[in-house]
């Protein structure tokens, strides 16, 4: 399975990375903001997308708002520092299937990952 | 008071965050005196933001760093287990105490793996300090576009930047802190879908 993972922090694209790698997955593409995140979208075979909210160019949210316009099936889950319920209703009405706040622990992440698989 | 008296202020002001930004530098030579004729810097605060932004791009760097050493450390472990599993095909290998030894082994590896990953989910740290220096550098250009507007001389800040988290402030380190809350969230919302 091919994961798009989209976050400006290559810190953090380096970790969401590590984390998947220990629970299997291990087909990666990333891109650091909503701009070349819909790039590499573009250039096919994705099956799911973790993303960041604030980046700058283009952020998760407008991200997450064109990627549903164009592929309304595909898991997508946000991953941020956006913690305030209303911002977590926001992401969940703009399509967003599930959300992590960070810092998050791999557990987590793989809980998120599996219950969008599932 | 006028812009350049604002911006002379403000440059005073902004030396010491800068020397000590460099404090761990080794001693500098003497520099030659500056030009009696140079003026203190136009624009302040533009430069308190290109500070804080090379700040977070050094931690940024030096937190990659950092990855990559704690990646070489999971590839030795590897490693060593890959050669210990080769030694357990070798004739003697089977002795009891042989194969306690073995065992012991692996599970230190197994053990300085998960430290490893452990100490690379804790460097989420930087990509938090980043956004919460990010809000800052926002208060500021709000600060300095202000007094720009308000003087009628001066360049306001540009560039599109990244959106900031509202209740980064309030952000701590502790993993999944958030977790029970933004899942009741999730929960309550698919349950006002189905509803």
């Amino acid at each position: 399975m091919k994961i798009l993972i989209v976050d400006d922090s290559s810190t953090m694209r380096r970790i969401i990375i590590n984390t998947l790698s220990r629970i299997g997955y291990t087909d990666v593409v990333e891109g650091e903001n909503g701009k070349s995140g819909l790039e590499r979208l573009g250039q096919g075979g994705v099956e799911m997308i973790i993303t960041d909210w604030n980046m700058p160019e283009m952020d998760g949210l407008e991200f997450v708002k064109v990627v549903r316009g164009q592929n309304p099936g595909i898991p997508i889950l946000m991953v941020t520092t956006n913690a305030a319920k209303e911002d977590i209703v926001e992401a969940l009405q703009a399509g967003v299937n599930n959300y992590v706040v960070k810092p998050f622990t791999p557990d987590t992440l793989k809980e998120k990952i599996e219950s969008l698989l599932g | 008071m006028d812009q350049s008296e604002i911006d002379a202020l403000l440059a005073a002001g902004s030396k010491p965050a800068s020397q000590s930004a460099a404090a761990p530098a080794p001693p500098a030579p003497v520099a030659a005196p500056a030009p009696a004729a140079q003026e203190p810097s136009r624009d302040p605060s533009g430069h308190v933001i290109a500070e804080l932004d090379t700040v977070t791009a050094v931690t940024e760097r030096e937190s990659n760093k950092v990855m990559d050493q704690l990646d070489q450390i999971c590839r030795l472990v590897t490693r060593q287990q890959e050669l210990i599993t080769g030694i357990m095909t070798h004739t003697g290998s089977q002795e009891p105490k042989v194969q306690q030894a073995i065992h012991e082994v692996m599970s230190a590896g197994k053990e300085i793996q998960d430290k490893v990953f452990e100490a690379m989910d804790l460097m989420q740290f930087q990509d938090i300090t980043r956004q919460k220096l990010e809000r800052i550098l926002n208060h500021l250009r709000q600060i300095h576009d202000y007094i720009v507007d308000l003087l009628g001389t001066g360049t306001k800040s540009e560039g599109k930047r990244a959106s900031i988290s509202n209740t980064i402030a309030q952000t701590g380190t502790t993993p999944d802190e958030n977790k029970a809350h933004a899942d009741a969230v999730i929960e309550a919302f698919k349950s006002k879908g189905k509803g």
